[in-house]
């Protein structure tokens, strides 16, 4: 075998597999999903072509904009919450502002181990009727029918759900910090102290910079995980009630699950990843225009 | 370190064996007994259900020895995902355990189900009215009733009622007046849950439209003719539960609850009524305890204002029970039938009875049965009923009517407009308008 | 690199959110923990009292009434398996796109990422149809294969860039002794790369345990559900018996809760190791 073809085998040999897997399973599907959603079809006979009509019914049901509002709150919460909370955990714990630094970051990583579901239950029995926080109101304000009137509030339902999203997330941005932040250049630091800097100017000019590459990809990955997210709310809530708390993901999934539409089903798919890509574009857009300005 | 990644990659291999070997749905090669694929409906960690069904197929075997069941278990909304799944890549199993009416309404309805009637000719009468009504279009019955189920009842405790100082209300606003009473016992007027918001709808809207409309208006509402939701009927009966809502009369967070807990409350005497489906009476046999039985009563709501239906009616519908594939011919088709009528048949029905079923195919109640069986069985034979909503109409239309009652429990929407919503989606959209 | 005389404001607004976020972290779970000892009725009358004997009952039945056991297995199955593949197809594919200089690589890499886009429910109708058609639907390579897709994505991402920071000059040497492609991958690439290794191993067991919807959708053997779709089938109706839930959840979330703990050192220093570098 010469030289080239030779490594041309080892490269397919390489990369085929994956590329072979991901294509059948993703691809393939989402590429069928995509034709799908130009269609009418409850999953019997055969798809009828029927144009853009799927998109406008989309486009015309209050259901979706509410659900799209919450996903925007739930993106809003991951990138103003969770990244800066977890950064700003990450930043005491690296500049050792407090003892016992290593249990705080276990202690703080531990939701993410648990499952979604498991996590969802145990906050929706939390804050339910027979629930321990709403036990706890009762006997604060000595109200025994006390129930959490937030979940029956069409703009606040998803408050709660919220909370949960940003205790269960924020210590992976957390550890991710952590693990950048020990790798710059410690006699920078050192250095800047020596000039008399405050925490506060330590923290605008000699690490903020540097992290301005970590902090967009995690921004990235909030990003398209916080327009996905089913899991935890589906088991939460289920998107109610009348619809309240629903996420465009359990839109989709009620759809084509329960009601067998899966030309509409596939529309909303498609639109979840267009507005994926458009986020992200977006943030990118942003991010070299900061580092522009700061430089790296 | 060579050797570690050795062992690695050996248990990687053993794994993906395994894997590979273990997953497959296993094939039997006995070639004179009859394989039948059975799709469940259990509940695997109900002990119950669990002990009930294995009684069943047990008996089952035994009296069909060449007869073998493959059986999938499924519960919820999983089994109906699944069986809608099954019905799109054509893997529906050989029975399958199906529901009257709409809820399953795609499969039965996809011509891969065979319509029983020809099997079931000359035994009609044996079963009850309601359980021989038409599954399909032109009079088809997919699956054999087991039951036949009452969605509304009012549970009572005549004790605490007694207590109070009150009696059965024989109208809406007499049940009204009687709330302060109870919240200030610190009771609960009526529990109920409605977090899954099915409840409101089957256990009892349905019966509250048949009292305020009538089964004549009832049924011409369904198809559309000369008759919608917007009608003052259908907007009296969504009135009665705005009242009671707004007159906190239900269980504090209704909306909030699992289906269950509403269960709960009434077992351990916080609430004086209890509105839920007739299928509770089994949970009450198992729960409550024998000197709490005689005074639990069940009744149905009291009469409302504007009552154009039947007084003291409830809502109800043959219950659910198994249906064969349309392919199934020969001796498949007969070791099918068997199992089918084994099960809804005098035989699984007298088990069932047993277990504390009301069986649609007519038994006479045994003397020793549990006194909250016996309850069900006269209040399922003499109670008039009207139709259950969503086993008449599209299950997407529930999608749109639920969500709807909810917000109005909330607040956030009046009778009319609720009924408005609803109407707008079934002239539009619903299968039976058209 | 101490700050001298650090401002004390600094340090007691730092200890407090770091006490307030342990709180929160660590107090449901130890409520759930303890509550799991109670019979229903006790935890629904003294919600906040510690139990007063310990009520292992719950986690009998719920071993037994949920088969917690056979839940265990497979979710150990799935997630070794599917992790295990991820891990040397992602190395595999990383190898080739960081070192191997075709312009469609390039092409390849993007076609990764964007799959970091894709809900799993857009495929998971298809999905099905598709392993219907092709017969493992409902086996666990049907799982396996989808987790291994799925996983793909973030793992051939981390593995590309870390590869691309490994000296060329490694591999060189090893060309003048004559080694082959492969050899370079088995001998160099694979035991240099093994923080990132670990790193994709321990973020994908952790997704492939914790995955829901493709075992719920894919499988109906109940010999072949995972412990997620179990949990959520038993727990999460059951709160008519609060002993019983809190059990199943417990028992669902310790073992994962545990890995962390011994592993989490493999997973700090994973990311540290360059795997998050642009």
């Amino acid at each position: 075998m010469t030289e080239k073809s030779l490594k041309r085998v080892s490269y397919t040999m390489l990369t085929g597999p994956a590329i072979l897997i991901y294509a059948f399973i993703i691809i393939f599907p989402i590429l069928y999903s995509l034709t799908l959603s130009f269609t009418k079809w409850s999953g019997l006979d055969l798809p009828q072509f029927v144009g853009l009509q799927q998109y406008r019914r989309i486009f015309s049901d209050p259901v979706f904009y509410h659900g799209l509002r919450n996903n925007l709150l739930v993106v809003a919460i991951s990138v103003f919450g969770q990244i800066p909370l977890g950064f700003a955990l990450a930043y005491i714990i690296y500049r050792r502002l407090v003892a016992g630094g290593r249990f705080f970051e276990t202690m703080i990583f531990l939701p993410i181990t648990i499952s979604a579901v498991v996590v969802a239950i145990l906050w929706a029995q939390i804050f339910s009727p027979a629930g321990i926080f709403t036990a706890l109101i009762r006997v604060l304000k000595d109200e025994p029918r006390y129930v959490l009137g937030i979940f029956e509030s069409r703009n606040y339902a998803i408050v709660p759900v919220l909370f949960v999203i940003l205790w269960m997330y924020t210590g992976i941005y957390m550890v991710i910090y952590i693990a950048n932040l020990q790798r710059i250049s410690p006699s920078v630091i050192e250095a800047a102290i020596i000039d008399g800097a405050t925490e506060g100017q330590i923290l605008g000019r000699v690490i903020l910079p540097s992290m301005v590459n970590v902090i967009f990809t995690t921004a990235v990955f909030a990003i398209s995980g916080s327009l996905k997210s089913f899991d935890l709310i589906y088991a939460m809530t289920g998107g109610g009630p009348a619809h309240y708390t629903e996420v465009i993901a359990i839109y989709m999934y009620v759809n084509t699950f329960k009601y067998y539409n899966y030309g509409f089903g596939s529309a909303i798919s498609v639109i979840i990843v267009a507005m994926s890509l458009g986020l992200i574009s977006l943030i990118q857009v942003v991010f070299r225009r900061l580092e522009r300005r700061y430089g790296t | 370190m060579k050797k570690a990644t050795v062992i690695v990659a050996v248990l990687i291999l053993l794994s993906a064996a395994v894997a590979f070997a273990s997953g497959q749905g296993g094939e039997s090669g006995r070639t004179e007994v009859i394989t039948l694929s059975l799709y469940e409906y259990s509940d695997l960690a109900d002990e119950t259900d669990v002990k009930n069904t294995k009684i069943l197929f047990d008996t089952f075997y035994a009296k069909f020895p060449d007869v073998r069941l493959e059986i999938e278990y499924g519960f919820d909304e999983p089994y109906h995902d699944k069986l809608q799944a099954m019905l799109v890549a054509d893997q529906l199993a050989d029975v399958m355990f199906l529901w009257p009416g709409k809820r399953t309404g795609t499969v039965t309805r996809s011509g891969k189900i065979k319509d029983l009637r020809p099997w079931i000719k000359g035994h009609e009468d044996e079963f009850a009215p309601i359980a021989m009504a038409a599954q399909g279009p032109n009079g088809e019955i997919y699956e054999l009733p087991e039951q036949v189920t009452a969605t509304h009842v009012m549970f009572t405790n005549e004790k605490l009622m007694k207590d109070l100082g009150l009696s059965f209300p024989k109208t809406h606003g007499e049940l009204m007046s009687q709330g302060d009473k109870i919240k200030g016992a610190r009771l609960i007027p009526i529990a109920m849950t409605n977090k899954s918001q099915w409840q409101m709808q089957s256990c009892f809207l349905s019966a509250l439209t048949e009292r305020a409309g009538g089964m004549d208006w009832y049924k011409r509402v369904i198809v559309g003719d000369n008759a919608a939701f917007t009608d003052a009927e259908f907007v009296n009966a969504l009135k009665v539960i705005d009242e009671l809502s707004k007159r906190e009369m239900f269980s504090p967070g209704i909306n909030q609850l699992d289906y269950g807990q509403a269960l709960t409350q009434f077992e351990t005497e916080e609430a004086v009524y209890y509105i839920d489906g007739g299928w509770r009476a089994n949970n009450l046999v198992s729960e409550l305890t024998d000197d709490q039985k005689p005074y639990m009563v069940l009744n149905t709501y009291p009469d409302i204002p504007n009552q154009k239906g039947t007084s003291g009616s409830t809502a109800a519908v043959a219950g659910t029970g198994y249906g064969m594939h349309s392919k199934l011919t020969g001796e498949k088709a007969e070791a099918a039938w068997n199992w089918i009528w084994f099960y809804s048949g005098p035989e699984g029905s007298k088990l069932r009875q047993g277990f504390g079923a009301n069986p649609a195919y007519k038994l006479p109640t045994p003397a020793d049965a549990d006194p909250m069986i016996k309850k069900l069985v006269k209040f399922v034979g003499e109670t008039p009923a009207g139709f259950v909503i969503d086993a008449v109409m599209d299950a997407e239309g529930m999608g749109v009517l639920h969500p709807a009652i909810q917000e109005m429990m909330l607040g956030k929407k009046t009778p009319q407009q609720v009924a408005q919503e609803y109407e707008a989606w079934v002239a539009a959209n619903d299968t039976s308008r058209k | 690199m101490e700050l001298r005389g650090k401002n004390t404001g600094w340090k007691v607004g730092a200890y407090i959110i770091m006490l307030a976020f342990t709180i929160l972290t660590l107090g449901p779970l130890l409520w759930l923990l303890y509550s799991s000892f109670k019979p229903h009725n006790e935890i629904i009358r003294h919600i906040f009292a510690l139990p007063r004997t310990m009520y292992t009952e719950n986690y009998f039945e719920a071993w037994r009434r949920a088969n917690l056991g056979i839940l265990m297995i497979n979710s150990i199955i799935y997630s070794t398996v599917g992790t295990a593949l991820t891990t040397l197809l992602a190395l595999a594919a990383g190898y080739g796109f960081a070192k191997f200089k075709y312009r469609i690589s390039g092409f390849f890499y993007v076609f990764f990422i964007m799959g970091l886009l894709i809900t799993v429910h857009s495929v998971l109708v298809p999905l099905f149809i598709m392993e219907t058609k092709l017969r493992i639907a409902d086996t666990r390579l049907g799982v396996i294969l989808p987790y291994v897709a799925f996983g793909l994505p973030f793992a051939v991402y981390l593995a590309t860039s870390y590869i691309r920071g490994i000296p060329d000059s490694l591999e060189e040497a090893a060309v003048i002794d004559g080694a082959s492609y492969l050899q370079i991958f088995r001998q160099i690439i694979i035991p240099v790369a093994t923080p990132v290794a670990a790193t994709i191993l321990i973020f994908s067991f952790l997704s492939n345990w914790n995955e829901l919807i493709f075992v719920l959708t894919l499988t109906s053997g109940e010999t072949l559900r995972s412990l997620p779709v179990g949990v959520l089938a038993f727990a999460a109706g059951r709160s008519r018996n609060y002993g019983l839930q809190f059990a199943v959840l417990v028992v669902a979330t310790l073992p994962m809760i545990l890995f962390y703990i011994f592993f989490h050192n493999q997973l700090a220093r994973g990311f540290a190791a360059g795997a998050l570098k642009e």
